[in-house]
């Protein structure tokens, strides 16, 4: 019998009690993974799991030499500059407009989280219907107002693809931003301001010297969210432009399910996503360094 | 505490008695379609599952709709995870994926064992899959032209449009902006242009009549002159505003019912999708043959069972399968869903007599399939939804891009050559 109270083995007690949630961890995150890059790594149309094929590069070949990819590529990059970009504007003006005091805040509050709680298929449909090139009231109201006199083809105009995508993500992405640049405005010591006060900064120098210094860690990790949000984020895209019009809103997630379920090419399909969660990692290790150096 | 002993002691055997009375757990067939809740062919379905259930005691049938747009993906998942539905029921144009993974199971066997004749099966060709029967066929059908008849009239157009250019000047007549708010409110035609089998199928009525065909002997023709100019007319009426954009098959047979669209080249299952119209409207909605010749026609869903399941089960399936295709279900067949039935030799005096439209429907089938078309692109059976894919991309691109359809035409085919080797 192992005596765990003995200063010997009292490690090994701790590594015992933590091995179930590790063990259960492996199964949930590593196992998909190595699933993953195994089925990358098969020039098979559909996978099975546990049927023996040979390795091969072929999938990861036909990635890099393919247009669809790097176009994939470049429209993910340009929606998470774009999405995360102005989310975190608008994130970070609501926070701020919701911790001033005035006489119906928490109905303000209420109404900038609101998208946030709708569930995202719910809303795209209803943002779908909205946009729709013929029928919809975004167009008949642009009409009516005057500003357009054409209706514009949401779905088959590949810059307003771009931006109606871009725009419903922003809508329904911007309260998680808001709601933790909230709750790191509440952290700032109020000390710090009447200080700055004191010493006569005005209002843009206690926004720029006291306020965004504060929030960069808050900042940092939404930032990673976001990110990571706009790269994986699927049904928004899927029901409004399916990844077009001519691949002008394919992102990477697009391609991965295009390429697996639409084209049963799941070899493909998993190479992507494999580049896909490296991509992830490399940013997310960038931006949690970024900004954890920045509060030091 | 004797007492109570006593009472649970009673209680267990009375519990154990009555369990074992109760008779053997009912045997659960599943089977998904998206055809569930389908005015005809829905209703068809659950005759075929009643009569079923009824010649086999203790049997039961678990049908599950699956939306179309989904439908694809969800059965590869289904058979990808071991887990396929005990019937197997998929477009014509998708089963070839899943016949070329092994997953279903070759029907030879069972139709030599029971003497099934197949001679004369409507389309029964397209599921011999590499000298196997992977299914039997459940429709082969031709489309058919449904119009508003006052849509028309009130725009002075007073005969069906038979060719393309009085379908063309029908279309351009009767596309209007009703209320004068400067919005196009009623449309000429309806053609599908979100993506999809269904797009790929409307565009197909043009290329067609131009005398052109997506393969010719198994390979990719995009760039024929057929071709070429079938895109050329999708282009015209897309360009024109003639047709609502961005709105798929779907969308277009809901129109048809508002009374806000004029024209629309669909199945026969159109007609039973415009009963549900106000009545006002529903006066008016007529059916005519194809302007196009030919039209456009083909296979359009088999029925087949899973190499995966046990034998036992395989035999139900068999049984289901042929309860489905014998004469007196075919029968229903036609009258639920207002089409010829894909079995030969079928008495359609009756569905003839109560269907004013029943004739004009084997006619069609007849016409489509005297030309052998078939909305499946012959050799690209395994790439098809790449094939839809392409196609919708570079038809967008002529588009947006205001490209020739020769430049489309010859952007699909090096596409298509690309993936299908």
């Amino acid at each position: 019998m192992i005596d765990f109270s003995s200063p010997r083995h009292r490690s090994k007690f701790g590594y015992l009690l933590l091995a179930p949630a590790v063990l259960l961890m492996a199964l949930i995150i590593i196992y998909p993974i190595l699933l993953s890059v195994d089925i990358s790594m098969k020039d098979v149309r559909i996978a099975r799991i546990g049927k023996a094929e040979p390795w091969t590069l072929k999938n990861y070949a036909w990635l890099f030499g393919s247009e669809e990819f790097w176009n994939a590529i470049w429209v993910t990059a340009k929606m998470v500059l774009m999405v995360g970009g102005t989310a975190l504007v608008i994130g970070l003006a609501t926070a701020i407009l919701v911790n001033q005091r005035f006489k119906g805040r928490s109905l303000a509050r209420l109404f900038v989280a609101l998208p946030w709680a709708v569930p995202e298929v719910v809303a795209t449909v209803i943002w779908a219907w909205m946009l729709d090139s013929s029928f919809g009231v975004i167009n008949w109201a642009l009409l009516k107002s005057g500003i357009i006199s054409e209706g514009i083809q949401f779905a088959s105009n590949a810059t307003a693809s771009f931006y109606s995508v871009c725009f419903v993500m922003i809508w329904k992405g911007y309260p998680l931003v808001s709601i933790m640049l909230l709750a790191g405005l509440q952290s700032i010591p109020q000390e710090q301001y009447q200080a700055a006060e004191v010493d006569g900064a005005g209002v843009w120098q206690r926004f720029f010297y006291i306020t965004i210094p504060n929030l960069m860690p808050v900042i940092g990790v939404t930032m990673v969210i976001t990110t990571l949000w706009v790269f994986r984020d699927f049904a928004i895209i899927h029901v409004l432009t399916q990844g077009g019009p001519i691949g002008a809103t394919t992102t990477l997630s697009i391609l991965t399910f295009e390429q697996s379920f639409s084209f049963f090419r799941m070899g493909q399909g998993a190479a992507v996503g494999v580049v896909t969660m490296i991509i992830c990692a490399v940013i997310s290790r960038a931006l949690v360094s970024r900004f954890a150096n920045s509060v030091h | 505490m004797k007492r109570f002993t006593k009472t649970l002691a009673v209680t267990a055997l009375s519990l154990s008695t009555a369990l074992t009375a109760m008779p053997a757990a009912a045997e659960t067939l599943t089977f998904v379609s998206w055809m569930k809740g389908e005015p005809g062919y829905g209703d068809w379905w659950n005759e075929v599952i009643a009569k079923f259930e009824a010649e086999h005691e203790g049997v039961n049938v678990e049908m599950t709709k699956v939306a179309r747009a989904e439908y694809a993906d969800t059965m590869f998942t289904m058979f990808a995870g071991g887990n396929p539905p005990d019937i197997v029921h998929l477009a014509a144009f998708e089963y070839q994926p899943f016949a070329d993974e092994g997953w279903m199971e070759p029907l030879d066997a069972y139709i030599a064992r029971d003497g099934k004749d197949l001679a004369g099966w409507a389309g029964q060709g397209t599921c011999e899959w590499e000298g196997q029967t992977a299914c039997i066929m459940l429709l082969y059908t031709a489309y058919v032209m449904a119009y508003n008849e006052k849509l028309l009239a009130e725009a002075g157009i007073t005969e069906p449009p038979s060719d393309w250019a009085s379908y063309l000047a029908a279309a351009q007549a009767a596309t209007k902006d009703t209320d004068g708010d400067g919005t196009i409110d009623q449309y000429g035609v309806g053609v599908a242009s979100t993506g999809g089998a269904n797009m790929m199928h409307d565009i197909l009525h043009y290329v067609l009549d131009a005398g052109g065909a997506w393969t010719v002997d198994g390979k990719p023709a995009f760039d024929s002159p057929g071709v070429i100019e079938g895109l050329e007319r999708f282009k015209t009426l897309y360009a024109e505003g003639l047709t609502p954009r961005d709105l798929g098959a779907g969308d277009m047979r809901q129109l048809m019912k508002e009374g806000r669209l004029a024209i629309r080249l669909d199945g026969p299952w159109i007609w039973n999708i415009v009963q549900g119209a106000e009545p006002e409207i529903l006066a008016d909605l007529k059916l005519a043959p194809s302007p196009f010749d030919p039209p456009v026609g083909g296979t359009s869903n088999v029925i087949g069972m899973p190499s995966d399941i046990s034998d036992e089960r395989k035999e139900l399936v068999w049984d289901f399968i042929q309860t489905a295709t014998s004469q007196e279900m075919q029968q229903r067949f036609a009258t639920l869903g207002s089409s010829p039935a894909p079995m030969p030799g079928l008495d359609y005096a009756a569905e003839a007599a109560s269907n004013p439209y029943f004739t004009l429907f084997a006619e069609s089938n007849e016409r489509a399939a005297a030309a052998g078309v078939d909305r499946l692109p012959k050799g690209l059976e395994i790439e098809f939804n790449e094939v839809t894919k392409l196609l919708f991309r570079e038809a967008q691109r002529m588009l947006i891009e205001d490209l020739s359809a020769e430049e489309a035409a010859k952007n699909i085919q090096d596409a298509v050559l690309k993936i299908a080797g």
